[in-house]
């Protein structure tokens, strides 16, 4: 038999993913264990874990470097690549936002000229442009985005929003909601096709689990 | 200056030795299993109008194409698609001929691809197009050629995925979403996104059991018992008419005893502008990308002047070589069975063996250093060059065997009949 290879984000997704694997019967010992290998196996269901940067989860599925994937909405937006997206996983869920100052509530269509700052240039720009129809400028900053508007960088931001303090207390507010964001479990489309029986059972599996949360 | 001149640009690559000989090799397998289906080889310019391309947008949009400008400011295009071409010069130059048209090309083709996972930028692609017919036959028989020319390529584990765009147009048309929600939901069943798709049909007003078929729609692949299933759907004569169209194509293909290489996916919808019918991709172990694609596109050599039906399909050879690699499949190397040396007194006799020994079909390498026996042959085991044949005067013959050191004295009778084996 093949090995069937997973690739997990690296970070806040990383626990949440191998409690759900492990609560479907894999065997995830090795992947809890503090080794330095890259690639851990589950020999008795012939899989292979590996973890990765988020935003190069999506690529390694694409790619077929790895059959199935577990990341982010965010990061599936923002890079866009060609894979199935076969279920919400409901976790790590927050919101994609614009915010900004609160005396732009209900005014941005008046903005000229948008300075969009944002660590997610592409959903900016998809949201701008297609969805309101208005040219942007955007300023890619990699942290810290609620800095942008305070420091007169940018006129509004896009990001991540979970709780909404660190807005609050920065004295910004939710302008619009872009989407609503949590994990999801993708899959190489070609690895769909040609594993079919396994990978299904992989996604029922995980699909089971979920309601009975 | 010349700063990039060792350089290659990203994208494009030299195809060496090796890969060169097994690349085409593989063309020409391909070759003649085109030619043993009955379709005639055409060669197209690499470089086109961009007019040509430029209605395509599902196809080859604008952002993929190298553009660049003629002598009077016509924008020029490498091309980055075959079968367009091909339905250029069906609607143009054969367009008194007698249908059907079958005809088939092996050629190279450039996109802006991001690269990895094999892609390039300059890639080749080989296909056929069966121009003039509408019917199950026709889109049968470019399936089962394409099967033909995967088995030719040495590759045995391999899908065909086999859909038909009319069956989603149907379900739409069904629905009375406009082009643009009907485009949304083709790219989340495309995507197999199941979430997204059940909040699109919620918030329309869609009767209860189309909502159910279309937020099944991405799971609609498998066995042909999966076009049983949606028939019981209550589905309008577009759908209807689609999925028979599917079922006679399978049976077809079962005859040819190809169905274990086929399965039927619904949920296929690449594209959908530009086919009208039958669609297929295939699929096969160690790459991540399809490695065939083809279908109906029943719509696009009208473009071009003739309103002619076609169907067709194209396969990447360069996938189709990364699929090999990975499957470990032996592919063989370029060999060369003789090289022959001579002193001047033996130069007519040495010429004129190698003549007959290359009419046998052997590949000869002639000696042009003039080194020493010693070197030759250290040159000949490097290259792997089994004998080395030595000609001293026009009666005498030494050959060397490489490998193990043996030397022998035979005639030029003998040599040549032997047929290189000594």
């Amino acid at each position: 038999m093949r090995y069937l290879t997973i690739a997990l984000s690296k970070g806040r997704l990383t626990e949440l993913s191998v409690q759900l694997f492990e609560a479907i019967g894999l065997d995830c010992t090795e992947l809890k264990s503090s080794t330095r290998k890259l690639i851990l196996q589950d020999e008795k269901n012939k899989i292979k874990f590996f973890l990765a940067k988020p935003s190069d989860v999506p690529t390694y599925v694409e790619y077929g470097a790895a059959d199935i994937g577990i990341v982010g909405k965010d990061t599936l937006l923002e890079e866009g690549r060609n894979l199935y997206e076969v279920l919400n996983l409901g976790f790590a869920a927050c919101r994609m936002v614009v915010a900004g100052p609160a005396e732009l509530y209900g005014k941005l269509d008046q903005l000229n000229n948008k300075r969009v700052a944002t660590k997610y240039p592409r959903i900016a720009r998809e949201y701008f442009e297609h969805k309101r129809r208005e040219s942007i400028e955007i300023i890619k900053l990699n942290g810290s985005v609620e800095l942008a508007p305070l420091v007169g960088l940018s006129e509004v931001i896009v990001d991540l929003v979970e709780s909404g303090r660190t807005l609050k207390e920065n004295g910004l507010v939710v302008l619009d909601e872009i989407a609503d964001i949590s994990a999801r479990l993708v899959v190489n489309r070609v690895s769909m096709k040609m594993e079919s029986e396994r990978i299904n059972r992989i996604i029922d599996g995980i699909r089971k689990e979920l309601e009975k949360r | 200056m010349g700063k990039w001149k060792i350089y290659t640009p990203e994208g494009v690559q030299d195809i060496l030795v090796n890969e060169c000989f097994n690349k085409r090799n593989l063309e020409d397998k391909i070759r003649k299993v085109f030619s043993s289906h009955g379709y005639y080889e055409v060669e197209t310019p690499i470089v086109e109008f961009y007019d040509v391309f430029s209605a395509e947008t599902d196809i080859t949009p604008q952002e993929t194409m190298f553009k660049f400008f003629d002598g009077q400011g016509r924008i020029l295009v490498l091309r980055p698609d075959l079968t367009i071409p091909v339905a250029r010069v069906a609607a143009t130059k054969f367009k008194d001929t007698n249908y059907p048209l079958r005809l088939s090309y092996i050629g190279n083709s450039f996109r802006y691809n991001e690269l990895g996972g094999g892609k390039q930028k300059e890639f080749t692609q080989a296909g056929v197009e069966l121009l003039g017919v509408n019917s199950p036959e026709a889109d049968a028989e470019i399936i089962a050629t394409a099967i033909d020319a995967l088995l030719a390529c040495g590759l045995e584990n391999f899908q065909l995925d086999i859909g038909q765009v009319e069956f989603f147009k149907g379900l739409m048309e069904e629905t009375g979403l406009s082009s643009e929600e009907t485009e949304q939901m083709r790219l989340l069943v495309d995507s197999k996104d199941f979430v997204a798709i059940e909040e699109l049909v919620k918030v329309h007003d869609i009767k209860d059991h189309l909502k159910e078929l279309i937020f099944n729609l991405p799971g609609l692949f498998g066995s042909i018992d999966v076009i049983d299933r949606v028939k019981e759907y209550p589905i309008n004569r577009r759908c209807i008419n689609a999925l028979e169209n599917l079922k006679r194509v399978l049976e077809i293909i079962d005859d040819y005893g190809y169905s274990k290489y086929v399965s039927v996916d619904l949920g296929m919808v690449q594209s959908v502008n530009y086919y009208t019918g039958t669609i297929f991709r295939g699929f096969t172990y160690g790459v991540g990308f399809p490695i065939l694609s083809g279908g109906r596109y029943d719509g696009l050599v009208e473009k071009f002047g003739k309103s002619s039906p076609a169907t067709g399909f194209s396969l990447g050879i360069n996938m189709i070589m990364m699929a090999l690699d990975r499957q470990k499949i032996e592919m063989g190397k370029p060999v060369i069975d003789s090289l022959i040396c001579y002193k001047k007194e033996g130069r007519k006799t040495a010429f004129e063996i190698c003549e007959t020994l290359r009419k046998q079909g052997l590949s000869v390498e002639v000696d042009i250093t003039g080194a020493g026996i010693g070197e030759i042959k250290k040159y000949a085991e490097q290259k792997g060059i089994g004998g080395i044949l030595f000609v001293p005067d026009s009666k005498n013959i030494e050959v060397h065997n490489v490998e193990n050191g043996d030397i022998k004295a035979v005639s030029i009778d003998e040599l040549l009949k032997s047929g290189g084996a000594l």
